[in-house]
């Protein structure tokens, strides 16, 4: 529908409807993102045994993000006097909107997607890595040392580990023959690509949590070193915009994790009378909540066991994966 | 004044604005911000013109070699002094004059430029068509350009390896 919709005359009412249906997607997101907050802190409160939030609407505190956020928005906007004030503003703008900007390409079922794009993956990958700028630069701007620290780790994480994602995809890229999301999950009708490129799912699963900055790869904003992180002197919605692009990214990279290696919206064989979309929505809880319980169970790494992590570990093994899904291509799926 | 028009005039505007921004800024941090925006008007650019792959790969490497060039630009220049340095009327207006007379021979050339119609079927598979011109026609300086990376790779693990050694003896 989209797709007819792109290729029809421009007009104002098509401008309308593009409108409305890029708000609606910002709704539903921010909704995810709400109660991927609430469910983050009550997993991590079971797993540490302790019942998580549970005062502010009903017994499982269905309404304490709400409220979290409405104490966020209403909170004093400050900006340090000796901050850098135009890059300080910038910072998270620049940070959130390729969170949401790559959302646009990722297929949620055969029908539910906004711009089919040849290049879907590359421009995935592309547009994420200009949040590392946004980054960077509210690190500097604010002018804190630890903040700078901070900005300074998550750039040095955020390029070393975007290699070895990059790479690890290639392995999907050689089996589906294509750039498109669109044709990678038509290309997992038979076999989810999980089954064919282990290494590359597991390199890719390792890289995107070290690229979403969670524990234990969350050396930017490593409270117990860094105060907060880069964003030591935003409050109120600044601060919030750097939160929400986190928890969008969230969205996204598990979105992407579903279709590259999950098979998207394809069913189980034999459960094919359950819709794509509760396929869809499945797989991607089951990465979401994966990404909870890593960070209620590992501890935080060293900057150096991280760098070598990535270089050492995770690179050659990206390598290896091309190199054996070339293989299996031209061995059994000729 | 259609539709890629107006895109063109946007994206180009800005990116030029990202140029002068770039000149005209004295902190190094500005001068990567304006940089960024050329780049992304840049490779709006590209997507107006087709070729969306070009525009993706370079957002892909240009967001990492933006963030590298600032890390190096807050790591080793110095923010505690300004130096302006003034410099005089003279060359000023030299510079002026020598940018007009490029910008005029620049535009009498452009508007007499004439392509002829090129392939309107571009937008249609363009990735495909990328790979196998460069696998086909163009294989020999692919590998070589792949040979050259290597090299340099190589060469940057060296030189990091040699730097550790000597301060390792350094210490002994």
């Amino acid at each position: 529908m989209m797709n007819d919709l792109l290729h029809s005359q421009p007009g104002w009412y098509n401008a309308a409807v593009f409108f409305v249906m890029g708000a609606v997607l910002l709704l539903v997101v921010l909704g995810f993102v709400t109660y991927a907050i609430l469910a983050e802190r009550k997993v991590l409160g079971f797993i540490q045994l302790r019942p998580g939030p549970n005062r502010v609407g009903g017994k499982l505190g269905l309404l304490q993000t709400v409220a979290d956020v409405f104490k966020l928005l209403i909170k004093e906007d400050t900006i340090p006097k000796l901050a850098d004030k135009p890059l300080f503003i910038l910072a998270p703008v620049l940070a959130f909107s390729p969170a949401f900007m790559v959302l646009a390409v990722m297929p949620f079922t055969e029908h539910v997607q906004f711009a089919d794009l040849g290049v879907g993956l590359l421009y995935y990958v592309g547009i994420s890595g200009i949040s590392t700028i946004g980054i960077l630069i509210g690190g500097w701007a604010s002018n804190n040392k630890y903040s700078l620290l901070g900005g300074m780790r998550a750039a040095a994480q955020m390029i070393s580990y975007e290699i070895p994602l990059v790479i690890s995809v290639v392995g999907v890229i050689l089996f589906a023959g294509s750039l498109n999301l669109t044709d990678i999950v038509e290309g997992q009708k038979n076999v989810a690509y999980i089954f064919l490129s282990p290494i590359g799912f597991f390199v890719f699963l390792i890289a995107s949590i070290a690229e979403l900055n969670r524990t234990p790869f969350d050396l930017p904003e490593a409270e117990s070193e860094l105060v907060a992180g880069y964003h030591v002197e935003y409050s109120g919605f600044r601060f919030a915009f750097f939160m929400l692009s986190e928890y969008v990214y969230l969205f996204a990279m598990a979105s992407l994790t579903t279709v590259l290696f999950l098979g998207g919206w394809n069913p189980i064989p034999f459960l094919e009378f359950i819709p794509g979309a509760v396929w869809f929505a499945l797989k991607f809880s089951i990465v979401v909540f994966f990404m909870i319980w890593i960070r209620g169970t590992l501890p935080r790494l060293r900057a150096d066991q991280l760098m070598e992590f990535a270089w050492k570990v995770l690179l050659p093994l990206a390598l290896l994966n091309i190199f054996l899904s070339a293989a299996v291509k031209e061995l059994f799926l000729k | 004044m259609n539709g890629d028009m107006i895109a063109f005039f946007i994206l180009a505007l800005c990116a030029i604005a990202g140029g002068v921004m770039m000149i005209s800024s004295t902190n190094v941090v500005h001068m990567v911000v304006s940089l960024i925006f050329t780049f992304l008007a840049v490779a709006g650019i590209y997507v107006t013109l087709s070729a969306e792959f070009v525009a993706g790969v370079q957002v892909l490497i240009y967001s990492g070699a933006i963030t590298i060039i600032m890390l190096f630009g807050i790591m080793l220049t110095r923010h505690d002094k300004e130096n302006e340095k003034k410099t005089p009327k003279l060359r000023q207006f030299a510079a002026g004059g020598a940018i007009l007379v490029f910008f005029l021979i620049m535009y009498g050339k452009i508007k007499d430029l004439n392509f002829p119609q090129g392939d309107v079927e571009l937008h249609v598979d363009n990735t495909k068509k990328i790979g196998i011109e460069l696998y086909s026609n163009y294989v020999i300086p692919f590998e070589l350009m792949s040979v050259l990376l290597l090299v340099a790779l190589i060469g940057a693990v060296v030189l990091a390896k040699k730097d550790e050694k000597e301060e390792g003896g350094g210490k002994e």
